[in-house]
C-alpha cells in the first residue's frame, strides 16, 4: 500500500505544477530557428547548378533551365522548378549544397492538403512561400560532401 | 472441468494494435489464457533501406537512418558516420565529437522515457506516458533547435556534425540535468514501488545469461541478467574512455531488472552529459577535413555502438565507389526479438504485452 | 565555387613540400591533400574528370578503377602551373605504382590483406600514391616497403592453426586480418566445414566465441557470401567468418543450433538474398510477404510489379 501512496503522492504534486501544454492551434506555434519546413526558392539566384537535384535522396526535386534571356550574361536561369513534396523527406541537403542559396527551407510546416495534386509543388508556389524564411542556412556551398551520385 | 470444452484458439494481435509499439503482429495460440505457441510476423514495416541504399552515397543515405529507429536518430546516424570515418580514417574534431556524444547521450534519455512512458501505459498507468512525453518534449524541443528537426534529424555527417548548437542551446540543456535528475527521483518514487505494477512485472519473462548470449540479446536485455557487457565500456568509440560512468547489470534476468537498468542508464546518461558538459571545448570545427566524395577504400568493415535498445552495427562493403556495395544494418530490435517466442510460452495472455514492452522494440528497426 | 579556387592555388604551391608526405599514417587531410595534389594539379579549371579522378585521390589505399586514373591524369592538359617536369615525375612514378600494384594484386591475391587504410607502412620515397603492396609486393618500381603485420596476426595465426588441426586441415579457403574494418581477423571457410567451424568458434575455450553479433549476406555477383562476425566476451577478440557459396543454386550450413541468433537473421537472408540455409529450423520469409517471388537485395533482381 505505501508504495501506491507514494506514487500518488507524486501524481497530486504535479496537480500543483505549471501548466505546459500550449493551446495549438489558437496560438500559432512557431518553430524554433533552424526548423526544416518546406523550401522556399528564389528564381533570381538559381544557376541551375543541378546539385540539390543530384543530392536528394528521394530524388524529389526535377528542374530545367534555360539560356539566360540576357545576351550579355553567360550561364543558365530557371525555367521550371518542381518539388515533389510527396516523397521530399524534409532532410535539408538540397539547401546545404546550393552554392547560391536560391533554395532554403522556411518555418512553414502545416502543409496538409486536400488532395495530392496539390502536394507537387512548382515554382511560383515555392517563390511565393517567402514567410518564416530561414535566415541561418550554413551553407556549405559547393558540393564538399555528398559529392557525385 | 469435464463438462467445459476448451479448444485452441488462434488469436491474432494483429499489425494494428496499440501496445505492440508498431505495426507488428503475433499470432498466439492460446489454451483458455495461457498462451501455447506464439509466433511473430513482421515486414509491414520493411522499407527496403539496405536496398536503397546501395543506389546512394553516403551523405544521402543519412536521412534514411534516422528513419529506421526513429525513437533514437541519433544514434542511428552516428552508426553509419562512424563507420564509414572508421573506413576512410577519418579525424573528427573534437568539438564536433563532443556534440556527437552530448546529442547521443540526450538521445538515450530520450528513448528511454519513451520506453518507460509507454510501458507503463501498456501495463495500464495512464500518468507516467504524460510525464515521460513532457519531459521528452524538452529534450524533443532542444533537439529542434539544434538541427531543424523533432524526430529525424540528419544532424551528423561524416567527418563531423552539420552544424555547431546555437548560441545558448548548451545552457538549457546544462540547466535540463539537475531538472532531468530530480524527475527520475519523483518517477522512481511514482512507479517503483507501486503494489500492482510490482506483482505484474517481478518475475516475468525470465531468462538466464546463457540464453541471453545464446539469442544475441544486447543492452539492457542482457544486462539484466548479470552480464557485463556495454559496447560504451567494452569497445569504447566516440569519447566514451574519457568519462566515468556505471554501467548497471541486473541479477534476475526478469522484466523488473530491465525496467530498473534503464532507469538507471538515465542516471548515468545524465552524468556522462554532466561530465561532457564540463570539458567540452569552447570553439572548434564541426567538420573534419573530409574529401569532395566520400568514398570508403574498396574492402568490408563492420561496426557496432550502443543505442538505447542494444548493440546497432553496420556491416559496410565497398567497392571504392560513392555508394556502398552493400549495406547492412545490425539492428538491435530485430534480433532481441528473438527471444519472444520462447519467452512467451506458458505465459498469460497479459503478460505477453508486459514481455514484448520490456524488450523494448522499435518496429522502424525491426524491419529497416 | 571560390573555396574550390583556392584550393587549387594553395595546393599547387604546396605541392613540391606535400607529395613527399605518405598518403596514409596521417589523417585524412593529409591524405586528401598528398593523393589530390598529383591530380588536382592537373585539372584546375575541368569538372568532369574532377570527380572520376578525385575519386581514386580520395581513397586511402585500395581502389576498384585502378586504371581509370592514368589515362585521365595523363591527359589533361598541362596548366600554367609551376613545376612541369615534377609532375612528369611524377605521373611516372604514379603509373609505375598503378603498374606494380596490379601485378602485386594478381599475385597476392589469396593470402593478401585487404583493404589497408591507414597502413603503419614506411614513408615512400616516391611521390606515388600509397601503393598497398602486400607481403612480397612485387613491387620493384614503387616503394618497397613491406607493409607491417597488423596486431592482430598472432590472434588470426592461432585461430586458423585451430580451425586447421580440429576441423580440417583445407577448411580454411582464406585467413587474414581486415584492416580496413579495424584489424578484423576474418577467416573464409569453405561450405563443408562451415557447421563444424562454428562449433569450434563457439565451444573451444580458446576461441570461446559464445557471441554472435551478426549475420550478413552479400551478393557479390559472381558470388554470395555470408559474413558472421563473433566475439568473445570475456576477452574482447572479434572473428568474422565468411562462406561463399554458388551463385546459381545458394546453400549453406545453418548455425543456427550453434548460435541461436542467427535464426532470424538467416531467415532474412534466406528472404531478400535467397540463400538456402540447410539445418534451419524455420526457414521462410520473413520480411516480404509470404507469397513474394523472387529476392529483392539480389543485384538482379527485377520487381514484377514495377510500381512496387
Amino acid at each position: 500500500m505505501k508504495g501506491m501512496l507514494k506514487g500518488m503522492g507524486v501524481t497530486l504534486k504535479a496537480l500543483t505544477a505549471p501548466k505546459v501544454t500550449t493551446s495549438y492551434p489558437d496560438t500559432p506555434y512557431m518553430m524554433p530557428e533552424r526548423y526544416r519546413g518546406i523550401q522556399h526558392f528564389i528564381p533570381e539566384l538559381c544557376i541551375v547548378c543541378n546539385q540539390c537535384a543530384r543530392i536528394c535522396p528521394t530524388e524529389c526535386i526535377t528542374l530545367t533551365g534555360k539560356p539566360n534571356p540576357d545576351p550579355e550574361k553567360k550561364g543558365k536561369v530557371i525555367d521550371t522548378f518542381d518539388l515533389n513534396f510527396e516523397i521530399c523527406i524534409l532532410c535539408d541537403l538540397c539547401t546545404e549544397v546550393c552554392p547560391t542559396e536560391a533554395i532554403v527551407m522556411t518555418g512553414n510546416f502545416e502543409l496538409a492538403a486536400y488532395s495530392r495534386d496539390e502536394l507537387y509543388k512548382d515554382r511560383e508556389w515555392l517563390t511565393d512561400n517567402n514567410t518564416r524564411v530561414r535566415e541561418d542556412n550554413n551553407n556549405i556551398g559547393a558540393p564538399q560532401k555528398g559529392g557525385a551520385k | 472441468m469435464g463438462a467445459i470444452r476448451t479448444e485452441e484458439l488462434l488469436l491474432n494481435v494483429g499489425p494494428q494494435h496499440p501496445s505492440t509499439h508498431g505495426v507488428f503482429r503475433i499470432i498466439v495460440k492460446l489454451d483458455g489464457e495461457i498462451i501455447t505457441e506464439a509466433t511473430p510476423v513482421m515486414g509491414y514495416l520493411h522499407r527496403g533501406t539496405e536496398k536503397l541504399a546501395e543506389n546512394l552515397n553516403f551523405t544521402q543515405i543519412i536521412p534514411y537512418t534516422d528513419r529506421m529507429d526513429y525513437v533514437s536518430a541519433m544514434t542511428n546516424n552516428y552508426v553509419l558516420c562512424h563507420a564509414v570515418e572508421k573506413m576512410m580514417g577519418l579525424e573528427v574534431p573534437e568539438r564536433a565529437e563532443f556534440l556527437r556524444l552530448i546529442v547521443m547521450e540526450m538521445q538515450r534519455v530520450a528513448s528511454h522515457l519513451v520506453w518507460w512512458g509507454t510501458y507503463l501505459l501498456d501495463i495500464g498507468a495512464m500518468s507516467p506516458f504524460l510525464f515521460a512525453f513532457r519531459d521528452r518534449e524538452t529534450i524533443v524541443q532542444l533537439f529542434n533547435e539544434l538541427s531543424g528537426a523533432r524526430l529525424t534529424y540528419n544532424y551528423m555527417r561524416v567527418g563531423g556534425v552539420k552544424w555547431d548548437a546555437p548560441p545558448g542551446w548548451l545552457d538549457k540543456v546544462r540547466a535540463f540535468i539537475p531538472y532531468m535528475e530530480k524527475k527520475i527521483e519523483e518517477y522512481d518514487r511514482l512507479v517503483s514501488g507501486n503494489e500492482i505494477f510490482l506483482s505484474r512485472i517481478q518475475g516475468i519473462g525470465r531468462y538466464d545469461a546463457e540464453t541471453a548470449i545464446r539469442y544475441g540479446l544486447s543492452g539492457a536485455n542482457l544486462r539484466c541478467t548479470g552480464v557485463q557487457w556495454d559496447l560504451r565500456r567494452n569497445e569504447p568509440y566516440s569519447l566514451y574512455d574519457r568519462f566515468e560512468f556505471d554501467v548497471p547489470v541486473g541479477k534476475n534476468g526478469d522484466c523488473y531488472d530491465r525496467y530498473l537498468l534503464r532507469l538507471e542508464e538515465i542516471r548515468q546518461s545524465l552524468r556522462i552529459l554532466r561530465q561532457a558538459l564540463e570539458q567540452m571545448p569552447e570553439g572548434g570545427e564541426t567538420m573534419g577535413k573530409v574529401p569532395r566524395a566520400i568514398r570508403p577504400p574498396a574492402g568490408e568493415s563492420y561496426v557496432a555502438i550502443e543505442s538505447p535498445r542494444g548493440e546497432i552495427g553496420c556491416h559496410i562493403v565497398s567497392k571504392g565507389k560513392a555508394e556502398p556495395y552493400r549495406l547492412k544494418f545490425r539492428r538491435p530490435s530485430f534480433v532481441n526479438l528473438q527471444i519472444l517466442p520462447k519467452l512467451l510460452v506458458g505465459e498469460t495472455m497479459t503478460n505477453l504485452i508486459t514481455i514484448l514492452g520490456g524488450i523494448d522494440i522499435v518496429v522502424g528497426e525491426v524491419d529497416a | 565555387m571560390s573555396e574550390h579556387q583556392e584550393d587549387t592555388k594553395d595546393v599547387t604551391s604546396r605541392e613540391t613540400g606535400e607529395v613527399e608526405k605518405k598518403a596514409e599514417g596521417e589523417a585524412s587531410e593529409a591524405a586528401d591533400k598528398a593523393d589530390g595534389k598529383v591530380i588536382e594539379a592537373d585539372k584546375a579549371d575541368s569538372e568532369a574528370p574532377v570527380d572520376k579522378v578525385q575519386s581514386e585521390a580520395a581513397q586511402v589505399g585500395v581502389k576498384a578503377e585502378g586504371e581509370a586514373p592514368a589515362p585521365a591524369s595523363e591527359g589533361a592538359a598541362s596548366e600554367a602551373t609551376a613545376a612541369e617536369a615534377e609532375r612528369e615525375a611524377k605521373r611516372q612514378a604514379a603509373a609505375e605504382a598503378r603498374a606494380a600494384r596490379a601485378a602485386a594484386k594478381a599475385a597476392a591475391e589469396a593470402g593478401g590483406a585487404e583493404g589497408g587504410a591507414p597502413a603503419p607502412a614506411a614513408p615512400a620515397e616516391r611521390p606515388a600514391r600509397a601503393p598497398r603492396a602486400a607481403a612480397g609486393a612485387a613491387a620493384d618500381a614503387a616503394p618497397a616497403a613491406p607493409k607491417e603485420p597488423s596486431p592482430l596476426q598472432p590472434q588470426l595465426d592461432a585461430a586458423a592453426a585451430l580451425v586447421r588441426e580440429l576441423v580440417d586441415v583445407d577448411a580454411i579457403e582464406e585467413a587474414y586480418v581486415n584492416e580496413l574494418g579495424s584489424h578484423m581477423p576474418t577467416l573464409v571457410i569453405r561450405p563443408p566445414y562451415l557447421r563444424r567451424t562454428a562449433e569450434l568458434f563457439h565451444a573451444h575455450e580458446a576461441l570461446g566465441c559464445s557471441y554472435l553479433r551478426n549475420v550478413s549476406g552479400v551478393d557479390y555477383e559472381t558470388h554470395m557470401e555470408v559474413v558472421y562476425h563473433l566475439v568473445n566476451m570475456a576477452s574482447g577478440q572479434r572473428y568474422a567468418l565468411k562462406a561463399r557459396a554458388d551463385r546459381s543454386d545458394p546453400v549453406l550450413d545453418s548455425v543456427t543450433p550453434v548460435w541461436e541468433t542467427a535464426n532470424w537473421n538467416e531467415r532474412e537472408i534466406y528472404d531478400l538474398l535467397g540463400i538456402h540455409f540447410k539445418g534451419h529450423p524455420d526457414l521462410r520469409r520473413i520480411m516480404m510477404p509470404d507469397d513474394w517471388i523472387g529476392h529483392p537485395l539480389r543485384k538482379d533482381y527485377e520487381p514484377l510489379d514495377p510500381e512496387v
